[in-house]
């Protein structure tokens, strides 16, 4: 099989993820809970997982490194803390379902849409500078589309939100790891990612970066102020109620690792050429329209396309049965292709990691010209 | 003999706290608080030997991790909280 589905799980990791995973489960326990071997080999675990993704992204202490279950995980906790009800919050136009359900669940929200069309950063943020009023209460962005690996000007938007002393949630999924992010230097409140894409670690891990205290969304035992039944005020226990994914944050922090001798710039510009030849081959097929940025820096590890009078999910099966793997839909992500004008055909989407080659881009191609000569 | 427990208000703090003493060249221990100085329930300290405390101090200061209450023991179940 010719992966090309990293925008949803990179399923090609380093050896020594799957390595450390195993390790955990045979011989760690839990942080926190003993000083006895088992619990101290997970301590270190745990914490080094914390430093090494605090120097990737620049936060400044590793406490404010929470561990989640994934990106949702952390975007609903960063949500329900700065979003209440009556509140106004303003997105844009490419967001997840991770962001736009849990604001939808928070009663007598308003919820604004910066939208700009594909690949025009500079009318992105222009369109968050009109939208940026004295009723936003929060701004919640993507860095890059899940769907079209569009890059959004998150250091600009950021900017703004200083600027106008708003606080910025960014939803980092895919870009972390993917494309260098200065938590530091963009001052959110929180940057939420997942671990099982550009990190590189096993499904059921993932980061969220605290700019402020977050509010717990579970409740439950930290190791830590036993006897009180408030959770503990500082991080990251107020966020981390009950047994950590110890199996999972040990190989995320070899995915760490990995990231950090490749090289996050070194990633981008393999998954950007990877892409742009990708795209670039598809835009001569007959009948294919690619959502392709001209500009390289303007596009992730992850395209577009669709065929037309092709069904995107069918043309998907064909694709698989001769051993591609794609996902094609809406990708948990209607706000964005409404945006794009794609919400009635949906799209197929492919998507890179360090570990695809120009091998594999040419025979995608070529696959997917035989299939289109073939209807 | 005698040794300081530095009383941190979590795992990842006393952590933290080890690291920067033992990057000092200051030998450090994590262990669960002893109960009668835990406080509010359970929390982790850091253990140095009693003639690292002074150097210690400047170390964890420097590294923004002061701490918040030091304990002196002999390990036999006497605990007595030192000002610093």
């Amino acid at each position: 099989m010719i992966y090309l589905d990293s925008a949803a799980t990179t399923l090609q990791k380093p050896p020594t993820v799957s390595r450390a995973a195993a390790r955990a489960i045979d011989h760690m326990a839990t942080p926190g809970r003993g000083t006895h071997r088992a619990a101290m080999s997970a301590a270190n675990i745990a914490y080094e997982c914390r430093k090494e993704a605090a120097a990737l992204f620049q936060v400044p202490e590793p406490d404010r490194v929470v561990f989640t279950f994934n990106a949702t995980h952390g975007l609903n906790i960063a949500i329900k803390t700065l979003v209440k009800p009556g509140m106004t919050a303003l997105i844009s136009g490419y967001e997840h379902n991770a962001v736009t359900r849990p604001l939808h669940a928070i009663p007598n929200v308003t919820v604004k849409v910066a939208e700009a069309p594909l690949f025009r950063p500079e009318q992105m943020t222009a369109a968050f500078a009109r939208q940026l009023t004295d009723e936003v209460d929060v701004v919640i962005c993507t860095h890059v589309s899940n769907v079209f690996g569009c890059v959004l000007p998150i250091e600009d938007i950021a900017a703004l939100c200083r600027a106008r002393g708003v606080p910025l949630i960014v939803d980092a999924s895919q870009s972390a790891g993917s494309i260098p992010l200065a938590f530091s230097e963009l001052g959110a409140a929180f940057v939420a990612m997942p671990g099982h894409k550009g990190l590189y670690g096993p499904q059921g891990t993932g980061l969220l970066l605290c700019g402020v205290t977050p509010a717990p969304l579970l409740e439950g035992g930290t190791g830590s102020l036993s006897i009180s039944q408030e959770m503990p005020d500082f991080l990251p226990d107020r966020a981390e109620a009950g047994t950590h994914n110890i199996a999972g944050l040990a190989g995320l922090l070899e995915g760490l690792r990995f990231l950090r001798r490749r090289g996050v710039r070194s990633v981008a510009d393999g998954e950007r050429a990877l892409i742009h030849r990708m795209g670039e081959g598809l835009a001569h097929l007959p009948d294919v329209e690619v959502f392709l940025s001209g500009q390289p820096d303007a596009q992730g590890g992850a395209l577009s396309f669709r065929v037309a009078g092709r069904d995107c999910e069918e043309f998907c099966e064909r694709l698989g049965d001769r051993g591609f793997a794609l996902r094609a839909g809406l990708h948990c992500a209607p706000l964005a292709h409404r945006t794009a004008g794609t919400l009635d055909t949906g799209t197929l989407r492919a998507s890179v990691s360090a570990f695809n080659t120009p091998q594999e881009i040419e025979h995608f191609l070529k696959t997917t010209a035989a299939l289109l000569q073939s209807r | 003999m005698l040794y300081y427990l530095i009383v941190c208000r979590s795992l990842t703090y006393a952590q933290r706290t080890a690291e920067a003493l033992e990057r000092a060249g200051i030998t450090a221990h994590i262990l669960r608080s002893p109960k009668s100085v835990a406080g509010e329930g359970c929390s982790h300290s850091v253990r140095i030997s009693q003639r690292s405390l002074t150097d210690a101090l400047p170390v964890l200061h420097r590294a923004r991790l002061d701490p918040k209450r030091v304990f002196i023991t002999s390990g036999a179940g006497d605990y007595r909280e030192v000002e610093v």
